[in-house]
């Protein structure tokens, strides 16, 4: 069942289109990653997801119903940035969230001793660093132990220490079932903690799967020889690899992470009588992955 | 809504500027009246005038709901002020989206805020009911209800001002600029309505057209024409020259722009992006 399905998302700012027909869908129990620069729509659509935006044409399902709030309240979200009453303390505004949520009171210390802020929980919020907010918000997330998690960019503002927890608990999460919708710019978040990725670009949807297959970490080894066609024709004959690329007087060959064997490639050109001119063994980082399909 | 009302409960209850402006009024009903009690007593009722005009108590019983309620009209602004604050509040720290966002319905969140402002304006009322009674008692005369109907003005000028207030609120969004923009309105409603009740004056001395005061039929000045200081022998003397009261029409006004206000307001949270 999926958690959530979009069909045909369109958001129009005036004249500026800032979601061009997205759809795809969160499978049930995984941690899925949107990914995007800067302004590619992420929040705009958890937005119009979570109702805080109007979509110009389109449809969305949540738990395989028209949302309503019914199913926000099912749902722990935190979008954009910590919003809650400044002249309150953290433990008087988680007590706005769960009377909103439905859920009782005696949830609040359980989700505030998760995000280490027991300590502070009579604090005015106004007087939280920017980290602290943050883990007060995915505090209010958690209340209830709801089976859906939508977190927006949720380890901004958090030092090294406080990253590390934020993806120990969400991979803790999930391994509890809890389905998670993270919208992230962070190539490195996404890999680390998401199963399934969206990539969108300038408002459209470029990619969305698995995140092994989408951001797929290949190793590419580049060969050259002095007669390229005859070097193609014996590499075709080769396996091991997964594709083939014939770029700038050179070969490439891409294979999965860790199965490459520069000798047995070496043996083989040679054995078929071709002398390589050229063997060179590349990495392919997840960032230039991220580049390919964004720019 | 008792539900939705616990919570809103929950957000003011500890909140510093609540608690300052609901003092202010409470304490600004009281004395505003006391203030009117003791100037009437001491220094109208000792004056040469009355020898003319006759002895006048505005806090007697009949006329101790309607002295109450117009002067404790004038501090309608503080609740409205504070409506302003309550409501720009939710779009400064964005928890207008945060409440949504944790599982209210735009609907709910619109609409228990205006249920805060009939409840702001029916604790206000209940406020100027015991005041009117106390001065009424204390003024040394007996029990009446009658003109007990301008009490029930006052709690229409109290919604009036919040309905207006929450509006502006959630038009405007920022708190300061919205205070500016309720005074600046408040302002410019004044002068047009002094410029209609001028214009109506001499409709009727001139024309002799009787439309009424037109300057209440604004906004505003419907919810503060309503309640006026009771009829005392000064102001009979104007009587022949002023245009005729329709208060029936001043209410009907103020009651309509009330409902128009109200449409406004959820349909501007409803529709657009928060």
């Amino acid at each position: 069942m999926s958690i959530l399905s979009l069909e045909n998302i369109y958001k129009n700012y005036g004249s500026v289109q800032a979601l061009k027909g997205v759809s795809f869908n969160v499978p049930k129990g995984s941690v899925f990653g949107i990914l995007g620069p800067n302004g590619s729509g992420k929040t705009t659509m958890l937005g119009i997801i979570m109702d805080i935006l109007k979509p110009t044409s389109g449809t969305y399902k949540l738990l395989g119903e028209v949302p309503s709030e019914k199913h926000r309240r099912q749902i722990g979200t935190f979008l954009e940035t910590p919003n809650f009453y400044h002249y309150l303390s953290a433990e008087r505004n988680l007590h706005i969230a769960a009377a909103i949520k439905g859920r009782g009171v005696e949830d609040i210390p359980r989700v505030l001793e998760m995000v280490n802020l027991t300590h502070r929980k009579k604090s005015r919020f106004s007087t939280f660093s920017l980290g602290m907010k943050q883990r007060l918000a995915i505090a209010s997330c958690l209340l209830g132990n709801p089976s859906v998690l939508i977190l927006d960019e949720p380890t901004n503002g958090l030092d090294p220490v406080g990253i590390a927890e934020i993806r120990a608990l969400i991979k803790k999460l999930q391994l509890e079932g809890t389905t998670i919708i993270m919208a992230s710019h962070l190539l490195d978040e996404v890999e680390k903690v998401c199963t399934h990725v969206a990539i969108l670009k300038k408002g459209e949807l470029v990619a969305a799967g698995g995140v092994n297959e989408i951001l797929a970490n290949e190793d590419i080894v580049e060969i050259g020889a002095a007669n390229l066609s005859a070097l193609q024709l014996s590499a075709e004959k080769f396996s091991g690899y997964t594709s083939m690329k014939v770029a700038d007087n050179l070969i490439q060959l891409f294979y999965p992470i860790g199965t490459i064997n520069l000798e047995e490639i070496n043996r083989h050109f040679f054995n078929e009588g071709i002398v390589l001119n050229h063997l060179q063994l590349k990495r392919k980082s997840l960032e230039s992955k991220f580049m390919e399909l964004t720019n | 809504m008792i539900a939705l009302l616990k919570v809103e409960w929950l957000k003011i209850k500890n909140y510093t500027a609540f608690i300052i402006l609901s003092s202010f009024f409470a304490i600004g009903v009281v004395t505003v009246n006391y203030i009117i009690f003791i100037v009437n007593e001491n220094i109208i009722s000792q004056s040469q005038a009355v020898i003319l005009t006759g002895k006048f108590s505005p806090f007697q019983f009949d006329k101790t709901w309607q002295t109450t309620s117009y002067a404790s009209g004038w501090l309608l602004l503080l609740p409205a002020l504070m409506l302003i604050i309550l409501i720009t509040n939710e779009f400064t720290f964005r928890t207008h989206r945060q409440n949504i966002l944790d599982g209210w319905s735009r609907q709910q969140f619109i609409h228990v805020k205006i249920m805060m402002a009939v409840l702001i304006a029916f604790f206000s009322t209940i406020l100027v009911f015991f005041t009117a009674l106390a001065f009424g008692f204390y003024s040394g005369t007996s029990f009446s209800t009658h003109g007990i109907s301008h009490v029930g003005f006052f709690f229409l000028k109290a919604l009036s001002y919040n309905m207006i207030a929450l509006l502006i609120g959630v038009l405007i969004r920022r708190t300061g600029f919205a205070i500016g923009v309720f005074f600046i309105y408040m302002g410019v409603e004044n002068f047009i309505s002094q410029l209609l009740d001028v214009l109506s004056v001499r409709l009727r001395s001139r024309n002799n057209l009787d439309l009424g005061s037109m300057g209440d039929y604004l906004p505003m000045n419907s919810a503060d024409g309503m309640l006026t200081f009771p009829e005392n022998p000064l102001k009979a003397l104007t009587k022949g020259v002023m245009p005729t009261d329709y208060p029936w029409l001043v209410v009907s006004l103020c009651i309509a722009y009330m409902v128009f206000f109200y449409w406004l307001t959820v349909k501007r949270m409803v529709k657009t992006d928060l």
